[in-house]
């Protein structure tokens, strides 16, 4: 009995030692490496961009939101993708509640609401509605096989399940999380869909509804946008930001200014440079050789989230990967394009280096998600 | 309930990787947009955005330079600095709304609101890191204002304790000292060029316009790191940013002394003060050094130097007096019987005529057709006589001898019809005709000869013009460039320059004809019946000279309902022009008063009251005593014997 009991503990314990080391070996290292090299470059930046301000208690700040990052890494890529799948409308839904809660509840902050309070956290639901959305667009894909895909009747609900958060972030009014959400499900959809004539359809009725969209803006994103079309209009208002962020990263030259000596930022021609313009700041301090090394890290880091997605054991898990492999992409040339005036100025944050909670667990999150996928490519 | 999928169960459908294929391009292709991008940002033009980024950081403070004085010949300054509040904005640190908000706090009226909205505009254009004056010599309300605000309007507004222009005496000798104001846009691309400040004032009129380099010293600079919000930021890390010198002191201008003595100038102007428009100038007759130059109506250098509004632009505008112009140089005139000197130079010089030579006045005097009317019937007279009483008729009989030609060319060795070479106020040249002028103008006839004599034709004297010719009378025939500035002092006290008279000419009419002129000047006013007897004899002192009382021509009726006072624009032009004293001559004295009459009667006691005010006040000459009353001496004895 005693001997049984032992026997039974033991061969737990041993089941247990080698599901661990079946979890190392099979456990995505690159994709977790180039995280955490990104995660390091924006910490590192983060000091810089915060150092010497009175804002130097954000970057404490987001080492302990790393950490948490980190940990739901962990634990999602624990968690097989796989039971997403039944949770996805679910998600859906809950992302849907959540938009709507903070339009009712919050309080609004700079303007437009976004953030909603949760015992003094500020969370954006929009950033985790990207997940649910990728996820929810993974499930569509993966039921209805590339075959039935022809008929609206069946492709409407689903549709309009996608369809309906993105409406709402652009109400909320956050016009670079819906342009962005918009750009992952076309995204998507050009890769998965077998008809691309709905996709193309449906791009182009967005396109058409742009206009009407126009007066709907606030007055701020009207001049942010007109800003970018005409940056010497108006110097001192809202092409100010894109004009000094076009300075720093010029005046960075071949190798950079140096760590710490980003005169632009240090002395505040960009305000709060450390959500929306962190790649100024390592432009201007690492100059060009810098920049193109975190672009091409980046570039790594897609391509990588690519080849899991054509590794995955099912649609499913092809479908997350490739929604993840969007939203990076996405955010990377959206936040840069945005930084070196290419792009209006729209609160699109860049992935590890951007100052900020909801973003940074949202981008731990969904790369657990492509581990998850990783770790379960083949048999586990 | 998980999803049935076996490892290896991967959707490998061709089409799929076809469609990778093409997002692996579309990815490369926008990563490639993005580093091109970061190419041209940071490598072709990175040294521009590198310079760009440094002036963001590295702010340049003006500091302001003194201004040099403007001193009288005794060193009493009239051209002096105050402390003053000025109004200075970063345009880069107020937005419009702050603007807006600043007009409100300060309550400017349209004007001063519209001329802050200007510059703020213009400085925002050149450079709008750079602070930048909106509003000049602010009273302190306006300074408590703008501290009280100082948290509501931010680091781009500022107030600044500079030195300002003063004129402590105001009006007195506005034309000549002249005054200043804020450059335009235009005029500062080349300003810039000479090391001047958008906040500078520049001279724009008389001493302070001509003599600006010498005036205007050097400002200094600080050059300092700065944060977004124009905060003075301390990291000595960072000062290899800043090129240049940190600080640079400013130099302060060079001190003009002129030759002007103030109290005379105050004399003067309070003589020419019964007179709505007048000007007076005097000069020593031995140097050509100007003592006073007077022309009124005035304005106040203070009002126009940063104080002008366009109402009172337009009123000074409008007045028909035009006190804007110089009257001394800047406005020619007829010269009436001043000009007689020409003409009876002329005929003595060329042995035409003697002073004994005697002629008849019937008070009309026909010349062809034509009747010509003298003022009095003065009988058969010499040329002495003639020049005291101002006989027209003898003058045009001496003209139709001379002829119009050769008066031209006596007219232009007396420096008629050209600069006189002051140096001031854009000086008119005047008007000598000669007979091609008038064939020119429509046709010589022997009429103009006579009006030329008698200074009623086409020719034209400034007032200082007119004092020149009557220093060489005086003085013997040496004629002298006016001259207004004595010396440069450096602040150190160093001269810079001095400068010593300069005898143009001597003119070309012989000792014994100055001689008659002279004497014929003498009785003008000190024998019985000469034009300027009642008004111009002194008690104190021997004074020469010659009345002129130039008609106005025709002049529309417009311009005839434009009168002010005794100005009115159908009056003739009352001139004195004279020496004293009269046979050992020191200063020369000229009085025009503007459509004010008769020459003798309104001018020549002018020109006394300010020969008389030199003499006595400048120069001490006892004033001679009226006996005292005989009753008052004998009280004095009385007394003096008591104890």
């Amino acid at each position: 009995m005693r001997l049984a009991e032992k026997s039974i503990a033991l061969s737990r314990a041993s089941i247990g030692s080698n599901r661990w080391r079946r979890f190392l070996a099979r456990f995505d290292w690159p994709l977790f490496a180039t995280m955490a090299v990104l995660a390091a470059i924006g910490l590192l930046n983060l000091y810089s961009a915060t150092a010497r301000t009175p804002h130097y208690g954000k970057f404490q700040q987001q080492i302990l939101w790393m950490l948490a990052g980190v940990g739901c890494y962990v634990i999602v890529t624990a968690i097989d993708y796989r039971t997403l799948h039944r949770m996805a409308w679910f998600g859906l839904v809950a992302a849907l509640i959540a938009i709507v809660g903070v339009r009712l509840l919050s309080d609004p902050i700079k303007g437009s609401q976004r953030w909603l309070e949760i015992g003094g956290l500020t969370l954006q639901p929009s950033e985790i509605a990207k997940i649910a959305i990728i996820v929810g667009m993974a499930r569509l894909f993966h039921d209805r096989s590339m075959g039935e895909m022809k008929s609206w009747a069946e492709l409407a609900p689903p549709l309009v399940m996608i369809g309906l958060p993105v409406l709402l972030v652009a109400i909320q009014p956050d016009l670079g999380t819906s342009i962005l959400l918009a750009l992952i499900v076309a995204s998507v959809s050009f890769l998965l869909a077998v008809n691309l004539w709905p996709a193309v359809i449906a791009a182009g009725v967005a396109v058409c509804l742009v206009p009407l969209f126009w007066d709907k803006l606030l007055g701020y994103q009207q001049d942010r946008v007109l800003a970018f079309l005409d940056p010497s209009a108006d110097p001192t208002g809202a092409g100010w930001h894109t004009q000094q962020s076009i300075f720093a990263v010029g005046s960075g030259r071949l190798t950079g200014k140096g760590f710490l000596e980003a005169t632009q930022n240090h002395f505040n021609f960009l305000p709060e440079h450390w959500t929306d313009f962190p790649f100024s700041v390592w432009a201007e301090e690492w100059g060009f050789v810098g920049s193109v090394a975190l672009i091409l890290v980046f570039g790594f880091l897609i391509l990588w989230t690519v080849n899991v997605a054509l590794q995955a054991r099912d649609r499913f898990g092809t479908a997350i990967c490739l929604g993840m492999a969007a939203m990076l992409f996405w955010h990377v040339v959206v936040n840069i394009a945005m930084v070196i005036g290419l792009a209006p100025v729209v609160g699109v944050t860049l992935p590890f280096i951007s100052y900020g909670g909801s973003s940074t667990i949202t981008f731990f999150v969904g790369l657990g998600l492509v581990s998850s996928v990783s770790l379960r490519r083949s048999g586990y | 309930m998980l999803i049935r999928s076996a490892p290896g169960d991967a959707p490998r459908s061709p089409e799929l990787h076809r469609r990778l294929r093409w997002l692996v391009v579309v990815v490369a292709g926008v990563f490639l947009i993005l580093i091109g991008r970061l190419w041209q940002l940071q490598i072709i033009r990175g040294d521009e955005y590198y310079e760009l980024a440094r002036s963001n950081v590295v702010a340049e403070r003006f500091l302001p330079s003194v201004r040099g004085k403007i001193l009288d010949r005794n060193g009493t300054p009239v051209a002096d600095n105050r402390p003053a509040f000025h109004i200075y904005v970063t345009p880069r640190l107020l937005d419009d709304a702050g603007a807006a908000r600043l007009i409100e706090i300060l309550r400017l009226d349209p004007d001063e609101a519209a001329r802050l909205k200007e510059r703020l505009a213009v400085a925002r254009q050149r450079h709008p890191g750079r602070a930048a004056m909106v509003l000049e010599d602010v009273g302190r309300d306006r300074r408590g204002l703008v501290a009280q605000a100082r948290l509501e309007l931010g680091n781009g507004v500022e107030v600044r304790d500079e030195p300002y222009r003063d004129y402590p005496f105001g009006t007195v000798a506005a034309h000549l000292i002249g005054y200043m104001n804020q450059p335009s846009s235009k005029e500062l691309v080349d300003l810039e060029q000479h090391g001047y400040d958008s906040s500078e004032f520049i001279g724009r009129y008389g001493i302070e316009k001509e003599w600006e380099p010498f005036l205007h010293g050097r400002r200094g600079i600080e050059r300092f790191i700065t944060n977004a919000k124009g905060e003075k930021v301390d990291d000595p890390s960072k000062d290899d940013l800043i090129q240049g010198p940190k600080f640079e002191a400013p130099v302060p201008g060079n001190d003009v002394v002129l030759t002007i003595d103030l109290r005379l100038q105050q004399i003067a102007e309070k003589a020419v003060k019964s007179a709505s428009a007048a000007a007076a100038a005097v000069v020593e007759v031995d140097t050509g050094r100007i003592l006073a130059l007077v022309s009124t109506p005035s304005f106040d250098p203070n009002v126009m130097t940063g104080h002008l509004t366009r109402a009172e632009d337009d009123r000074m505008k409008d007045d028909p007096r035009m006190p804007y112009v110089d009257k001394t140089l800047q406005q020619h005139y007829s010269p009436g019987s001043t000009y007689k000197i020409v003409v009876a130079g002329a005929a003595l010089q060329d042995g035409l005529a003697s002073q004994h030579e005697k002629l008849g006045c019937q008070r009309e005097y026909k010349v062809g057709r034509r009747v010509f009317h003298c003022l009095g019937s003065h009988g058969v007279i010499d040329m002495l006589e003639a020049i005291q009483r101002s006989c027209n008729i003898y003058f045009w009989k001496l003209s139709e001898r001379v002829g119009i030609d050769r008066m031209a060319e006596v007219a232009r060795d007396f420096g008629f019809g050209a600069p006189t070479g002051l140096g001031l106020n854009s000086e008119v040249p005047g008007r000598v005709p000669d007979k091609a002028y008038y064939d020119k103008a429509g046709g010589f006839q022997i009429g103009n000869t006579l009006n030329t004599a008698t200074g009623q034709g086409d020719d034209a004297v400034t007032v200082l013009q007119l004092l020149m010719a009557y220093a060489a009378i005086a003085n013997g025939g040496r004629l002298y460039a006016p001259q207004l500035v004595q010396k440069v002092v450096a602040a150190s006290g160093e001269v810079v320059a001095e400068y010593q008279p300069v005898q143009r000419r001597r003119i070309k009419l012989s000792a014994a004809t100055l001689d008659v002129l002279r004497q014929g000047m003498w009785r003008v006013v000190n024998a019985p019946g000469g034009t300027a007897y009642e008004g111009g004899r002194s008690r104190l002192i021997d004074i020469a000279g010659k009345t002129g009382t130039a008609q106005v021509r025709s002049v529309r009726q417009s311009e005839a309902d434009r009168s002010s006072g005794d100005w009115h624009p159908t009056r003739a032009h009352a001139w004195f022009a004279g020496w004293a004293p009269a046979f050992e001559p020191e200063i020369a004295v000229v009085v025009l008063v503007e459509h004010g009459g008769h020459g003798g009667a309104v001018s020549a006691p002018i020109a006394r009251q300010i020969i008389e005010g030199y003499f006595t006040e400048i120069k001490h000459m006892p004033m001679p005593l009226e006996p005292p009353p005989a009753d008052l001496l004998q009280k004095l004895k009385k007394k003096a014997k008591k104890p």
